[in-house]
């Protein structure tokens, strides 16, 4: 014997009454099972072991009904204006000791403040609850199915559950949509369909298996309503792009190069500039085009390069000359277009090209 | 649901020949709560176990009772903790608790359980599989006690 298991010896008659091994409840015993407690006296009368003498006592545990959603990863769902499937993830877990059907519910908040910080701005369109079919904690289009409920969903387990939505063309950068899911216990008990709605016991206790809402008040809901909820939000990000548009006089026909003026004849650069702001989501395929002025004639010698740099604050700043040729000039009516293709986040891309004035 | 039961078994082994000494024994279990009265202040009753869940606070009360005529001694009163049940202490310093089934018996704070291969922790109430209170002294005919002790539904 282990000396560390300290042994305090009694001169007695020593009782030892066998006991099963000891389950381990996670959530709790399950609602229905029977908690027995026996003890048992052992003694002696005159020094003759008497009869050991037993008294017991016994209960049922009622069902303990709670659940808790929780938003996954904790932070807000970035969506771009216009774009469909966004996908905002919870899990949903069974804390009751008794399974159940979970009802799950979607609900959007109108205006005040977003579970990440911000004010709720606008509505998504069309969310819907999808299941995590394939258990990988990820939302597989085609894969994880739309479900309105959990089905025979066992104590202390859980599911993650997706809000798949839609987001409304025209929104903004810094846009918040909150949406809160909600889950609500409905009785288990036939696989595939969503049982009766679970009703706490009302009034004395009854024979049999009484229901004790147990719940906490989630975001939208109360405490022990046999519900609970969680929010997450998604917060639009789009491109802030600001255009500039600046020209210099290359030369004169009378002055040459040397201090030139835009007179007629002379030689004008234009750099069209395009930024998009540090806060901006990335810009794909940034097209311009710029229908030149009637007193001016395209300087097809020059040509049009794109994606040069710039240097300084957009339209009055510097344009860097090493930009890439190409863009196209259309003659009628008289029109410079060109691509900057992805504008990330903070930069400045620009599009020069020559006229002469007429 | 609530069911007493009270089970006295044989009382003379065969062959003793001693008057009728009977000793009786009880067990009841009661539900506390804390509830804040009206004036905020934690209020903690004692109700019959009508509804259970699980995280509760039980009490569980035993009573004796020597009903003969002599003096029973080496008088040692058992109680196997339920499975369902996690032990909360005594408020008897006297109380053994074992951790194992039965085989060793000790005071809480001095038993240890096993923690990975060649690693003890100090016990905890909840590895408590029974309670025992050993008397000292005789229980004179006709003297009755009450022992207790807390528990938590798991």
């Amino acid at each position: 014997m282990n000396k560390t298991l300290k042994r305090i010896a009694m001169a007695t008659s020593v009782s030892v009454v066998a006991l099963g091994a000891t389950p381990a409840f996670a959530t709790g015993t399950t609602a229905g099972s029977t908690i027995n407690n026996t003890a048992s006296v052992n003694y002696q009368v005159g020094g003759v072991s008497q009869t050991a003498i037993n008294a017991s006592n016994s209960f049922t545990v009622d069902r303990k009904i709670d659940l808790v959603v929780a938003e996954v990863a904790n932070l807000t769902t970035s969506v771009a204006p216009g774009s469909t499937a966004q996908v905002t993830t919870f899990t949903v877990r069974n804390t009751s000791n008794a399974p159940l059907d979970l009802g799950l519910a979607v609900t959007q908040q109108v205006g005040g403040a977003a579970t990440h910080g911000g004010t709720d701005t606008f509505d998504v369109t069309t969310p819907a609850t999808f299941v995590d079919t394939n258990g990988n904690g990820t939302y597989d289009a085609g894969t994880d199915l739309a479900a309105t409920f959990l089905d025979e969903l066992a104590a202390d387990t859980q599911r993650t559950v997706f809000i798949v939505a839609n987001i409304p063309l025209g929104r903004i950068n810094g846009d918040i949509a909150d949406v809160t899911l909600t889950a609500q216990a409905f009785e288990a008990g036939t696989a595939a369909t969503q049982g009766a709605l679970v009703t706490q016991t009302a009034g004395a206790n009854t024979a049999g298996v009484d229901t004790v809402f147990a719940d906490i008040a989630g975001t939208t809901d109360a405490v022990s309503d046999g519900r609970h909820s969680d929010d997450d939000d998604y917060t639009v990000s789009a491109p802030v792009l600001t255009v500039a548009k600046q020209s210099r006089v290359i030369s004169d026909p009378v002055n040459g190069t040397t201090n030139p003026k835009f007179i007629p004849g002379a030689l004008v650069e234009y750099c069209i500039v395009v930024s998009n702001a540090a806060t901006g989501a990335p810009a794909n395929t940034v097209n311009i085009g710029d229908p030149l002025p009637t007193q001016t004639t395209y300087e097809t010698a020059f040509g049009i390069f794109q994606g040069g740099t710039y240097t300084g604050t957009p339209g009055t700043g510097t344009c860097n000359l090493d930009g890439t040729a190409g863009g196209t000039f259309s003659a009628t009516p008289p029109t410079v277009s060109g691509t900057l293709g992805t504008l990330a986040a903070g930069a400045t891309r620009t599009l020069y090209f020559r006229v002469r004035i007429n | 649901m609530f069911k007493l039961m009270l089970t006295i078994a044989a009382l003379l082994l065969p062959g003793v020949a001693l008057a009728a000494d009977s000793v009786a024994l009880s067990s009841t279990v009661f539900v506390e709560k804390t509830i804040a009265d009206s004036g905020g202040k934690a209020k903690v009753t004692l109700y019959e176990p009508k509804v259970v869940t699980p995280g509760d606070r039980l009490v569980f009360i035993l009573n004796y009772q020597n009903r003969g005529l002599a003096a029973a001694n080496n008088f040692v009163v058992t109680n196997p903790l339920p499975s369902a049940v996690a032990y909360q202490g005594t408020a008897d310093a006297s109380a053994e608790v074992s951790i194992d089934g039965g085989k060793i018996w000790g005071i809480l704070a001095l038993l240890k359980v096993a923690d990975g291969p060649s690693k003890w922790r100090s016990a905890r109430p909840e590895d408590v599989t029974h309670v025992r209170w050993t008397m000292k002294q005789a229980i004179p005919a006709g003297a009755q006690g009450k022992l207790s002790f807390r528990g938590i539904v798991r």
